[in-house]
């Protein structure tokens, strides 16, 4: 086996959770992870989030993105560091981050910004706190409309986990 | 040869894998999938390394 594989980064998406809670970012924790955190059996390699666009909450996101040295995520070589002023706008960043990729969303499908989802967000307890999730009903419903294939391969783990859940419940 | 006892749905999804996630909490399905991504990092990692080594060779 090779041993000398320079590792660039050690990726760590539940460390990427834990320092949103501790930052204290409102945020909602949508796409594969909140499909994981909710039983289905898949695998996701990033951590995508909505957020609450409020000028407060962009200043917290954003010093807690500089604490983890985000930068864009790019097919070039370009290292680009975020501004504050990216996240007042209803634009998508996606990031490479020392402890993994994360995904930074203003809105998701339809255009649903954070004020729109979370009605539609359980509570999960994560290492002794709070996080919101989008709940997994409404991410069928997305991903039901959605153009993207990955979306689409994922759909029926994500109904036949509903369905067990629901059976589960009674 | 184990019985192959057939656990897939009309969809082709494994009922039981589904079931086994549930039976967890979510802090460790979270960390289940931490495992997941460092296991394929380290596996492609590795496949670079071998492909990288055979075109120096």
């Amino acid at each position: 086996m090779p041993t000398n594989i320079k590792k660039t980064q050690e990726t760590n998406l539940s460390a990427i959770i834990e320092g949103l809670i501790n930052a204290e970012v409102e945020f909602i924790l949508v796409g594969g992870l909140a499909a994981v955190t909710q039983g289905a059996p898949v695998t996701t390699m990033d951590v995508a989030i909505v957020y609450n666009r409020s000028p407060e909450n962009i200043s917290k996101l954003f010093a807690f993105l500089k604490s983890i040295d985000a930068t864009y995520r790019r097919p070039d070589k370009k290292i680009i560091a975020p501004k504050e002023e990216d996240f007042s706008g209803m634009g998508h960043a996606l990031f490479t981050t020392r402890i993994g990729p994360l995904d930074v969303l203003a809105f998701i499908e339809e255009r649903k910004t954070y004020e729109d989802l979370v009605k539609h967000t359980i509570k999960i307890e994560f290492r002794g706190q709070t996080i919101q999730v989008l709940d997994i009903k409404m991410l069928i419903e997305l991903k039901r409309k959605s153009k993207d294939p990955k979306d689409k391969q994922r759909l029926p783990v994500l109904e036949e986990t509903l369905r067990q859940l629901e059976k589960k419940e009674g | 040869m184990g019985k192959n006892i057939e656990t897939k749905n009309n969809s082709g999804v494994d009922e039981g894998l589904v079931a086994m996630f549930l039976k967890m909490s979510p802090e460790e399905r979270l960390k289940s999938n931490d495992n997941a991504v460092r296991a394929i990092l380290e596996l492609r990692n590795a496949y670079k390394y071998q492909k990288n080594a055979g075109n120096e060779s």
